[in-house]
């Protein structure tokens, strides 16, 4: 039988909005209730990946909020998940440590817990990956109320599975993220960002003499429409030794013009946007996409991005990651099928994020080689179906049609 | 009786004689003995080069092993996209080898590189001394060719950051053998660094030298490395390689930094400043490549040299905060002499990695008080908010420990992945999480590997 009632079924009534304030209150929240749960942060990517099925019950992780322990000289932050990643930035400002991650939504108010569920990430993924690289430790509650932890509060650990990676990408659908255990990053004195008008062809051969110098940047991206764009590279570093470094790479990059962005990058922080070098803030405005538009993230092998992007149909804004090969573009809702279809034929991986209300488009391309084993552990984390049903229909939808 | 040359690890306390030995040449050739164990049953384990310390490469008896000895092609090097395709029984050093013609490098650095497998590396998510900067190997691995226990044929991980799902390649990473057998490896590369200063300090108490490292932290400095030795570990290598560390000092550390030139030569004068306000006493810096090797040879001899000290040892690895190392140590230095034993430390202080020596005489009748002892360490850090492993793995040797750090619950959890990957428990079974039968049975002592007597690995 399948108990995730597809969104078009006629009995669908308001979902019960669960609250919990603790971990306890989460475990409760799962016991007390029947039927499958939507799991809710402050909502800033509600609308991405597959669309939502049919909920009794909205889990609502925003009260679960606040750090729970943090030891400066240790580099590691415990916080409950759904503590808004920007107020954690700004607490651990103080001691002048950051997580190393700038999603673009940060700005917005997203949590932890969404953040790692959704596996996003910003420019600084060049350097510091994503937050898979950065989370130490999960304390999850499962759709049966099983609390379990994983990982600790030290960066060097191997001890058990590392099923917070688990949570990454997993959109809500395998278990409640509770607590979150982060490693930390000194904040850099200095930021400054080199920018170069250009095509994003001109910007792949710039990308690769700025990648194959010794030039250290921590954030390597092309902004621009379907043609006409800039390059944007950043450099982190220490307050005397940046002027140089921007120099040497100013050198190796004829027409780039350099802005200082002192002391004053602080991702998600309202008050670092007035400093900002306004590039940036354009482009974290393209990674978040434009009503009307449908927001496609891709990733494929890093030489291949900028002719896979051209091919696109309909393309009015691009990201383009040249050192990760991690892109975002808005498109036709029209054109999403045959673009998955581009990027799959590429090598690539794409998700849908945001669109338009009731488009449509697929959310996924086809699965990957380990669907099989990715059900078995769907399966046996939530063998009811519980947790955030239709996320990533069809990939679910056929394991649920195969196994009943 | 050749099956007999697999019957241990590293850890050469724990034996098991497997029925059979497999050497496939080929993923195609790995899939089909996995098959063919799927199929009727029979218990399998994976094998690289066998230098893990945990135990977590012992055949199970009446099981076959998997050796992936023959899979040592380096597949593909795209400088372009900064990264490596390599069969799992190609060395950890061989990448950088081949990468390096393109200025590239591969960072996961565990002192065994010179002999130990990138698939093993996978299946540990191994470290190293350059961790701390760089991360570890699950940082490093875009994604896995994996035979799953079913012997079908999947690829976990993309070629970029972005997944398909929820992050299965890093579920895999780490997991010592017990998902499936990794067949091909997509690994990034970094640009070797501009420049690198490597500096060796010593100090008047272990306790000034752990303050030396909070001030570097605290100065927003992440180092390349920060290793610390202590008095007793610092004599052992000082006699085996003679470094030029300091014989009877009571620390000794070891910072690296790397990257531009101007951030390098910021950040080590600051860093040299750091070292004397806590009273350094002797502040030498590698001026030459071959003095940083030298530094390098002294600190990554300290394992092997004890044995010069020492008639037997048990190496520990285990991982607490960093801002708790003194304490820590204080701890171990007071266990140690309640139980008669001496004990010398080398660790990884930017990331609390401890890696105690617990030195006795089997001879004298010890062996029974130290082996308690290199338990109760490891136990020691996990009441310190830390780990039973930081590197080495929890193998056969740690999963008996393993309810001291996990509630049954949590234990429970990871049970129920393990199953999803592997419903007939075939894999690697008896490794990683707690059985009662293995958990009846008692840890045997630290031999040297006869590679690591013969000089060719060293151990951090």
């Amino acid at each position: 039988m399948n108990e995730l009632a597809s969104s078009s079924d006629s009995t669908v009534t308001t979902p019960t909005k669960l609250r919990p304030t603790d971990l306890d209150g989460v475990r409760a929240a799962v016991l007390d209730t029947q039927g499958p749960i939507a799991i809710a942060g402050a909502g800033t990517a509600v609308d991405w990946a597959g669309d939502l099925g049919a909920v009794s019950s909205v889990l609502d992780t925003t009260a679960l909020s606040g750090v729970i322990t943090h030891n400066p000289g240790d580099m590691t932050v415990a916080v409950r998940a759904g503590t808004p990643l920007r107020a954690l930035l700004d607490d651990l400002a103080a001691h002048g440590q950051h997580v190393a991650l700038d999603a673009a939504r940060v700005a917005d108010g997203a949590t932890v817990g969404g953040l790692l569920a959704t596996g996003d990430a910003g420019p600084a993924a060049l350097v510091h990956g994503s937050l898979r690289d950065l989370v130490i430790g999960t304390t999850l509650v499962l759709a049966d109320g099983t609390i379990a932890h994983n990982g600790g509060h030290v960066i060097k650990n191997v001890a058990g599975y590392d099923l917070a990676k688990l949570m990454h990408g997993s959109y809500g659908t395998l278990a409640v993220v509770a607590e979150v255990v982060l490693r930390l990053h000194p904040v850099p004195q200095r930021t400054a960002t080199l920018v170069l008008p250009c095509t994003l062809a001109e910007a792949a051969t710039h990308a690769a003499t700025v990648l194959q110098g010794p030039y250290e940047a921590t954030a390597l991206e092309w902004l621009g429409g379907a043609a006409e764009g800039e390059l944007l590279v950043r450099l982190e570093g220490t307050e005397a030794a940046l002027d140089p470094r921007v120099q040497r790479l100013a050198d190796a990059l004829p027409g780039a013009t350099p802005s200082d962005e002192r002391h004053s990058r602080r991702p998600g922080s309202d008050d670092s946007a007035a400093r900002l070098n306004g590039s940036w803030e354009r482009h974290a405005a393209a990674v978040r996409g434009a009503a009307g538009s449908a927001s496609l993230r891709v990733g494929v092998l890093p030489s291949r991005l900028p002719d896979l992007i051209r091919s696109l149909p309909g393309v009015t804004a691009v990201t383009a990651g040249l050192g990760t090969g991690v892109g975002t573009v808005s498109l036709d809702p029209a054109g999403v099928a045959e673009a998955h279809a581009l990027v799959h034929a590429a090598g690539g991986t794409s998700v849908l994020r945001s669109r338009p209300a009731g488009a449509g488009p697929p959310a996924w391309g086809p699965p990957p080689s380990a669907i099989a084993v990715l059900r078995s552990v769907k399966n046996t984390l939530d063998p009811q179906g519980r947790f955030g049903p239709g996320r990533f229909d069809p990939w679910f939808t056929t394991m649920r049609g195969g196994s009943t | 009786m050749g099956c007999r040359a697999y019957e241990c690890d590293g850890l050469t306390g724990y034996r098991v004689a497997p029925e059979l030995v497999l050497l496939p040449r080929d993923a195609a050739q790995v899939a089909a003995a996995v098959r063919v164990c799927a199929q009727y049953r029979v218990p399998f384990v994976a094998r690289g080069a066998g230098t893990g310390l945990s135990g977590g490469a012992l055949p199970v008896a009446d099981g076959v092993v998997i050796s992936l000895a023959r899979l040592k092609r380096v597949l593909e090097v795209d400088p372009v996209n900064r990264r490596a395709v390599v069969e799992p029984g190609v060395t950890n050093l061989e990448i950088t080898a081949a990468a390096a013609p393109h200025g590239l490098y591969y960072a996961p650095d565990p002192s065994s590189q010179q002999v130990c497998t990138i698939g093993g590396n996978v299946a540990e998510n191994s470290g190293g001394a350059h961790c701390l900067k760089y991360g570890f190997t699950t940082n490093h691995v875009l994604s896995t060719e994996v035979v799953l226990p079913d012997g079908s044929v999947v690829t976990l991980g993309t070629d970029t950051g972005e997944q398909a799902g929820p992050d299965l390649r890093g579920v895999f990473l780490g997991s010592e053998g017990t998902l499936g057998i990794t067949t091909k490896i997509t690994v990034k590369l970094l640009r070797t660094p501009e420049t690198v200063r490597t500096l060796l300090a010593d100090f008047p108490s272990v306790r000034a030298a752990g303050d030396v490292v909070s001030d570097i932290v605290s100065a927003g400095i992440v180092p390349a490395a920060v290793e610390m030795m202590d008095t007793l570990a610092i004599e052992a290598a000082e006699q085996a390689v003679h470094a030029g560390y300091t014989v009877g000092v009571p620390a000794a550390l070891v910072v690296e930094l790397d990257g531009p030139v101007e951030e390098c030569d910021a950040q080590f004068a600051l860093v040299k400043a750091i070292c004397e306000k806590h009273g350094c006493t002797r502040l030498h810096i590698a001026g030459s490549p071959e003095e940083r090797a030298a530094i390098w040879r002294g600190r990554k001899a300290a394992f092997a040299a004890v044995g010069r000290i020492s008639p037997d040892y048990f190496v520990q690895d285990g991982v607490v905060p960093r801002t708790r190392l003194a304490e820590v140590l204080d701890r171990i230095a007071e266990l140690g002499r309640d139980a008669g034993i001496r004990v010398a430390n080398v660790f990884h202080a930017g990331d609390g990695n401890l890696h105690p020596l617990v030195l006795y005489s089997a001879a004298l009748g010890e062996t029974e008080r130290a082996e308690k002892l290199s338990g109760e360490i490891a136990e020691l850090c996990v009441e310190f908010g830390g780990s039973l492993s930081g590197e080495h793995g929890i193998g056969t040797d740690k999963a008996c420990s393993m309810p001291k750090m996990f509630s049954e619950d949590d234990l429970a959890v990871m049970q129920r992945v393990r199953d999803a990957f592997d419903p007939h428990n075939i894999c690697n079974p008896g490794k990683v999480l707690p059985t009662p039968r293995l958990c009846g049975e008692r840890p045997g002592k630290y031999q040297p590997h006869p590679l690591e007597e013969s000089g060719v690995i060293e151990r951090l």
